[in-house]
């Protein structure tokens, strides 16, 4: 029997990292796998964990965010005791201020702690591609009478410095924390899951909430409870995937399509709840070829779709060409167009005979090179790609484009479309 | 838009029918799986929603547990409301006299206080195992417009089967003289689609006459028209299907991956509503073969599937080859099975290597147990053996094991039981007609 029956999940930061996918989303709220969105993990984990009272710290767009979770009927968490509440900042009597930071967002919020005299509370990351039982990590947390403990996962040391680095002793106390260090002395870093003795927590973030500080949990909070009290390391074994670029996105979208996939989306003992959509099943017409992609209901194909991902609504007409990419719900590939390694967001309309991701030139975005570099081209929601146009790799074209937002019919390797610039510099 | 007058609807999805054979004894044929995704009955709800009418009642009787269960509390049509909604009406027991439903008639009789309490000006008759899609509204105004006492909706005579139709014959303006049940040879040119709309008041009078009998076409039609009643045609243009045979049920959803299907499940405007389960996308291998199918959420594809229709969670192996046939819920087709024209329902088990279907085995004339098609049909939950060769015009019951074959190669034209080891021998032929 645990006694940690609250979670309080982050989902409120902007994810500028993933490009146009997060422009008009939070990042919690990206589509993910077909037909998911990046919060469902962390939900589903939740509910599949036995917790059933959750609530969801929102700041940033969060108007699909909430579209998405509705009254939580999908995670039966539309309940009478508990269920699951966005907590969005708000103006009140005497204080009044958006939230600084992930550990300002509850901290603002603490009166949801203390209704329900939680002695320990789960904190959550919105944007964490993973499936983990909860329970182990709150048994192991209760036994040792910990202050915090922190979830751990093993990836290879130099990509550790992108992330929170632990210092872990051999009794599997964390001595300290190195944020995104340039030399990782490890490969053990936190993934973002906490559980808290609430009483500890409290005393640190309003230490922290009067001080100049980021407010952030694993670069202020964490550090200032190592410093003063015992901070457990938990081992998560399996799949952990933190989806802050856009790099990382694509690579743990494809990576469903192998043929050993990192962790089964179908799995009877864990599954994945998200809200279903009223979509027929997927239709295949009599001249498509789809190998090693995903389809997912309302999607119909009558091209050829290879190593990709069709999110609900999506349309390959005939003779189109759909490789390594991923298509998200309601877009329409047109007929004799081609697409590789490209991200089209949501009802994006691809023209006849346009072809993205076109050639070998490899050259970097020209306004965010360092996010888009691998080849990897993107189209924002509901622009519309003119017919025979050829838009080349690393190129970013922004959402809600119309044709006259095209003057030429090539936009080139790493080139930028957006309304106000009109041009392909 | 006018204000719809208040109508209550009245789903009569209570009906056994023998000639779904293994596919309809666990289940009425309004809860057949139908289309990928659906229930059979989906069509006739989500004609309902569509068309604005909420208030329904669905009157169930023969194995509903699997359309209980589809239907919940009706979420899924939106008609979990406060005000109407659906309601499951079995029939019940009584203080004086307690009755099974004896006919569609009685049926309505027995909720007769339902018709009542409704207070509703027109009462809309359904049949739940009718795949169509159409929207009531307009057949409402016209019947109001008619003042009719009865409105029958009509469709185009079906070029087979006469004899499961009833024959409807108007005039110019309408009007019905007479609706023949299955007549020795079609006559006239539209049959009753079965969907009738009655003034409330002129049902409830047929209904409390004494002398009522228990079916409808029979006791409450056919006596209308003959006493001159307002009865009037209205005719349907769109597709409609009443899926109550194995064959009619096969042809229905293989209409559905024709390259230009006649019935269009993708229409945003006219959605087909259904719950849906809670299945991961469907994942393609890498050298999977699709082509002319639907596929379904929690589907794996490693073989081929060609002009088939595949159901949540189907696995089909590496090697494996599906073709023209319909595969429901959760069945696994092992590696480099087979199956050809055959209907499999939930749950099956197809053996390694198996033939379902082997179209090497032509049937020998008289031998079919009744399908016209040559079908092979596998009933829910039943295992095939590893390597074992069905011919085509197969029946393999439900739950039938591994145990139950007497011989790997089964001959075409054959109905195998669970249990029927021991009489080995009675694995042979039926004859056309005979008792399941």
């Amino acid at each position: 029997m645990s006694f940690v029956s609250y979670a309080m999940i982050l989902a409120g930061g902007l994810g500028s990292r993933l490009c146009i996918l997060s422009e008009k989303r939070a990042k919690p709220a990206v589509p993910f796998g077909g037909k998911y969105r990046m919060i469902d993990f962390a939900l589903s984990n939740c509910v599949n964990s036995g917790i059933f009272d959750v609530g969801i710290l929102t700041q940033y767009r969060p108007l699909s965010l909430r579209d998405h979770i509705g009254i939580g009927r999908p995670w039966d968490l539309d309940r009478k005791r508990g269920g699951v509440e966005l907590l969005q900042p708000f103006q009140g009597w005497a204080e009044t201020d958006w939230y600084r930071g992930t550990a300002d967002a509850i901290h603002q919020n603490w009166i949801q702690v203390e209704e329900r005299e939680a002695e320990h509370l789960l904190v959550l990351s919105g944007d964490h591609v993973y499936r983990m039982d909860y329970r182990p990590m709150i048994e192991a947390h209760l036994a040792r009478g910990a202050d915090a403990t922190v979830a751990i996962a093993e990836v290879p040391r130099e990509e550790a410095r992108g992330f929170g680095v632990v210092d872990l002793d051999r009794e599997g106390s964390i001595r300290g924390f190195l944020e995104k260090p340039a030399a990782p002395p490890s490969g053990n870093i936190s993934m973002g899951v906490y559980v808290f003795r609430t009483s500890a927590l409290r005393a640190v973030l309003r230490q922290d909430g009067e001080r100049d500080t980021a407010h952030d949990f694993g670069r202020n909070i964490l550090p200032a409870m190592v410093h003063g009290g015992r901070v457990l390391g938990f081992r998560h074994e399996g799949y952990w995937q933190d989806i802050g670029t856009l790099d990382s996105y694509y690579r743990a979208n494809l990576d469903l399509l192998r043929p050993d996939p990192p962790f089964p989306l179908e799995d009877p003992r864990w599954h994945i709840f998200t809200p279903s959509t009223e979509f027929p099943p997927a239709r295949i017409g009599a001249r498509a070829e789809v190998r090693a992609s995903i389809v997912t209901h309302g999607t119909i194909v009558n091209g050829t779709v290879e190593r990709s991902i069709l999110f609900p609504g999506a349309v390959v007409e005939e003779g189109a060409l759909v490789r390594d990419s991923i298509v998200m719900g309601e877009s329409w590939v047109g007929p004799q167009a081609e697409l590789r390694q490209t991200i089209l967001d949501k009802r994006v309309h691809v023209g006849p005979r346009a072809r993205i991701g076109f050639g070998e030139d490899l050259t970097p975005n020209r306004s965010c090179p360092e996010h888009l570099s691998s080849g990897i081209t993107i189209v924002g929601k509901e622009t519309l790609i003119p017919e025979g146009t050829t838009i080349g790799r690393n190129c970013r074209i922004s959402a809600n484009l119309i044709e006259e937002d095209f003057p030429d019919d090539t936009v080139p390797s790493g080139g930028v479309m957006e309304r106000e610039l009109n041009v392909a510099h | 838009m006018t204000a719809i007058p208040a109508v209550l609807v009245l789903v009569l999805a209570g009906g056994r029918s023998d000639a779904l054979r293994a596919l309809g004894r666990i289940r009425t044929a309004s809860a057949l799986p139908y289309g990928g995704k659906y229930r059979v009955i989906d069509f006739t709800l989500s004609n309902c929603v569509h068309s604005g009418l909420t208030r329904i009642g669905i009157l169930t009787q023969y194995a509903p547990l699997s359309l209980h269960g589809h239907i919940g509390i009706g979420r899924a049509w939106d008609l979990d409301r406060r005000d109407g909604g659906v309601r499951l009406l079995q029939p019940y027991v009584r203080q004086r006299e307690t009755n099974w439903y004896r006919g569609t008639a009685d049926a309505l009789v027995q909720n007769r206080n339902v018709i009542e309490d409704a207070a509703a000006r027109h009462i809309l008759v359904l049949s739940g195992d009718l795949v169509y899609k159409m929207d009531y509204a307009e057949l409402i105004r016209s019947h109001e417009e008619r003042d009719a006492t009865l409105s029958l909706v009509t469709v185009p005579p079906p070029s087979e089967e006469p004899e499961r139709y009833g024959f409807v014959h108007a005039d110019r303006s309408g009007r019905v003289s007479a609706l023949e049940e299955k007549p020795k040879r079609a006559g006239g040119g539209a049959v009753s689609a079965a969907i009738y709309l009655f003034r409330a008041r002129d049902l409830l009078d047929q209904l409390r006459r004494p002398e009522g009998g228990p079916d409808l076409v029979r006791d409450v039609i056919q006596p209308m028209i003959a006493d001159g009643a307002r009865v009037f045609a209205h005719p349907h243009r769109g597709y409609w299907r009443d899926i109550g045979t194995v064959d009619s049920y096969y042809e229905s959803n293989m209409d559905l991956v024709r390259p230009v299907p006649p019935l269009n499940l993708y229409d945003p405007e006219w959605l087909i509503y259904t719950p849906s389960e809670d299945r991961a996308p469907a994942v393609v291998g890498v050298d999977a073969v699709l082509s002319q199918s639907l596929v379904s959420h929690g589907a794996r594809v490693e073989g081929s599937v060609v002009r088939s229709i595949l159901f949540p969670g189907v696995h089909v192996g590496a090697g494996a080859v599906v073709e023209d046939s319909i595969v429901m819920h959760d069945a696994r087709i092992a590696p480099g099975a087979r199956l050809e024209r055959a209907i499999v329902d939930k749950c099956v088990v197809i053996g390694r290597g198996a033939v379902v279907g082997h179209s090497g085995s032509a049937p020998e004339r008289g031998s079919s147990w009744d399908l016209a098609l040559g079908l092979c049909v596998i009933g829910k939950g039943s295992v095939i053996p590893a390597g074992a060769t069905i011919g085509t015009n197969t029946l393999i019951e439900i739950g039938v094991s591994e145990r139950d074959f007497p011989a790997h190669a089964v001959a075409a034209g054959t109905v195998i039981r669970p249990g029927a080891k021991g009489r080995a021998a009675s694995a042979a032929p039926v004859a056309p007609g005979s008792a399941p």
